[in-house]
């Protein structure tokens, strides 16, 4: 049996015309390294929040351990939780920050100690022992808020955006220092972001939500190369999916502005013979500039004049108007475009995804 | 950087700032010299520089102090009224303070509309209630007691309105964070939400301590046992008697008035930057 299971959890607020959660079910096994990600206002902390027991649970149950946890209070949930503003105790040092909760449940001094020393020795904190969270930058209060977590001995820890106070460079060292922490003390995990970066890397596996529905569930890879739909394909991955109306003529693709593109018949067989309301999707890697791939997939290729280049240094993202949209593709750092140059690429056909125009949902 | 002409009116400011302050230091000055003298001295300086300057240290230069501590019940009047603070204080932390969060952090039916209640109340002159206050108490049988006394001035909506302010911005998570660190309500009361509040505690605890320092006609009502009378109510008894002498009178006064000196200079940071706070967060 799994872990953590939710089934059919709703969470609906007084006065709301519509849930913010709804029919939520998942399971999620021991050990797992769970992400929750979505837009603002998608539901997901809410869902946390749920589970934490710091919402009530509308409709649905929650199962930890295999207990039901509806109606039990968080602090006999066997859960810590790391919060995304850190919540640390002002007024107490960082030792005392840590120690806290152990106090409360009577654990006994000299084990408080041995616990508060090894958590403070895991996350580099001996120096700051007994500065005060005022004292100290984001990255170790974060820091120290974890150590409050880890020392309980809980099963379940709960991440609420955790890294979103943290700049650029402290959020990359953190997301490490986070995983590795995971699978040294091999807690099972629910982890919240709206940065698909951070689920991508850290996740065993990520729920996708919007408008309080569960979108998709799945490993990272999985989400990444055959997302459910519409909202997935765009959500993950960065630049996102290049989306176009297009409808089918045979094996032809006409595009909104006028431009065809010749399939494979493979591909256009897919289609179960659906001809109109289609929107084809594909990621910016899979849109091919190289002379390898112009000649491979030459039945595919387009023209079009760069409109503005992005290099990132490892890579390099191109902007060019196809099909009556913004296309983005991306490219190795070697492919020197400038603004203004007229390109020719190829779509790889095997990467090209359908979706229906209607439901949004992935035809394959 | 200051240009020439801020510089000019930075100094002007001080010195006006400076003269004001020896102005409202004066009346100070001349109570505390003239505490040492006799009443002969007091009359013979009274129109020269000499009245702001106290007699040299000598034989007598405490007698006004040494009389009015043992030839009255003065110091017995301190103590209770430093008693009856310290009660208060603790009790309208505790009361005002539970109050304000409630009204800060609980939603319950009409919470804003109990705030409103609560907030108009403070309009409300005390005297206007005091006759009521007076029936009740009288009522209970409670008058000539400390109970009596102190029941009616726990509850005051301006330390209730000070503390909802603050602990209004106090995060949410924090409190969130202390229930999975199996810290209850009441414990995370008295060791998280006050320790976090200092500036407000200090604050209410100097308005309170002021408040029954200086009252006067509520303990008049209600204490008729010489035994229990506060300070304010020595010092008339003290002055109204034929036989005090001014340097004893001025002796009373300056007793009274240190306690207060020494409250303002202590945590008149704290008290502006309470009220400050209660301004200036989110209500």
């Amino acid at each position: 049996m799994s872990f953590i299971e939710l089934k059919k959890i709703c969470k609906k607020y007084p006065n709301a015309a519509k849930n913010s959660v709804t029919d939520f079910n998942l399971e999620i096994n021991e050990k797992e390294f769970i992400a929750f990600v979505g837009p603002s206002g998608c539901g997901k902390s809410t869902t946390l929040r749920m589970i934490a027991g710091f919402e009530d649970i509308t409709s649905g149950e929650l199962y930890i351990d295999g207990k039901l946890m509806n109606e039990v209070k968080p602090c006999d949930r066997g859960i810590a939780m790391v919060f995304q503003n850190y919540a640390l105790y002002p007024h107490m040092t960082v030792e005392k920050n840590i120690s806290y909760g152990l106090k409360n449940m009577k654990v006994p001094a000299d084990k408080i100690k041995e616990k508060v020393d090894w958590a403070i020795d895991i996350l580099g904190l001996s120096e700051y022992r007994y500065r005060k969270p005022k004292n100290l930058s984001g990255g170790q209060r974060q820091r120290v808020a974890l150590g409050r977590a880890i020392v309980k001995d809980s099963k379940v820890f709960l991440m609420d955006e955790p890294l979103s106070n943290l700049d650029a460079k402290l959020r990359v060292s953190m997301r490490n220092e986070i995983s590795k922490l995971h699978r040294e003390l091999g807690s099972t995990t629910i982890y919240v972001t709206h940065d698909q970066v951070e689920a991508m890397t850290m996740a065993d596996r990520i729920v996708i939500m919007k408008d309080g529905v569960v979108q998709q569930v799945g490993k990272p890879m999985e989400l990444y190369e055959h997302p459910v739909n519409k909202f997935v394909a765009g959500f993950i991955g960065s630049p996102q999916m290049n989306f176009y109306d297009v409808s089918i003529d045979g094996n032809i693709v006409k595009f909104s502005d006028g431009k065809t593109m010749k399939l494979p018949e493979s591909v256009i067989s897919k289609l179960g013979g659906k001809t109109s309301g289609l929107i084809l999707g594909i990621r910016g890697e899979d849109i091919k500039l190289e002379a390898q791939s112009l000649d491979v997939y030459k039945d595919t290729k387009q023209s079009a004049v760069i409109e503005n280049t992005e290099v990132m240094g490892n890579e390099n993202n191109l902007y060019f108007t196809f099909g009556g949209t913004v296309t983005i593709a991306r490219v190795s750092k070697y492919e020197i475009s400038r603004v203004g140059d007229t390109i020719e690429f190829v779509f790889n056909p095997s990467r090209i995804h359908f979706f229906d125009k209607e439901t949004e949902n992935c035809l394959f | 950087m200051k240009t020439r002409k801020s510089k000019v009116l930075g100094i002007i400011l001080v010195v006006v700032m400076i003269i004001l302050s020896l102005l409202f230091l004066f009346p100070v000055v001349w109570m505390i010299a003239n505490s040492f003298k006799g009443d002969a001295a007091i009359t013979a300086d009274m129109n020269t520089i000499q009245a702001f300057v106290p007699p040299a240290p000598g034989k007598g230069f405490f007698n006004n102090y040494v009389s009015i501590i043992t030839d009255t019940n003065f110091l017995r009047y301190m103590l209770n009224t430093l008693f009856y603070a310290a009660l208060l204080i603790v009790l309208g932390v505790v009361v005002n303070g539970l109050a304000g969060y409630a009204l800060a952090k609980i939603k319950f039916p009409f919470r804003d509309k109990w705030l409103m209640i609560i907030m108009m109340l403070m309009i409300i002159p005390s005297e206007t209630i005091i006759t009521i206050n007076f029936l009740f108490i009288a009522k209970l049988g409670l008058l000539n007691t400390v109970i009596g006394y102190i029941l009616p001035m726990i509850v005051n909506p301006f330390n209730i309105f000070l503390f909802r302010q603050v602990f209004v911005s106090l995060p949410d998570d924090v409190y969130e964070a202390a229930q999975l660190d199996h810290c209850g309500p009441v414990k995370y009361f008295f060791t998280m939400v006050l320790p976090m509040s200092k500036t407000v505690v200090a604050t209410v605890s100097v308005f309170t301590f002021l408040n029954v320092w200086n009252d006067y006609l509520w303990p008049s009502l209600v204490f008729t046992s010489s035994d229990l009378l506060t300070t304010q109510i020595g010092l008339n008894s003290i002055t109204s008697n034929e036989n005090t002498t001014m340097g004893q009178t001025l002796a009373v006064i300056t007793l009274i008035t240190i306690p207060v000196i020494i409250i303002y200079s202590l945590f008149s940071k704290q008290i502006v930057e309470g009220v400050v706070s209660t301004g200036s967060k989110e209500g």
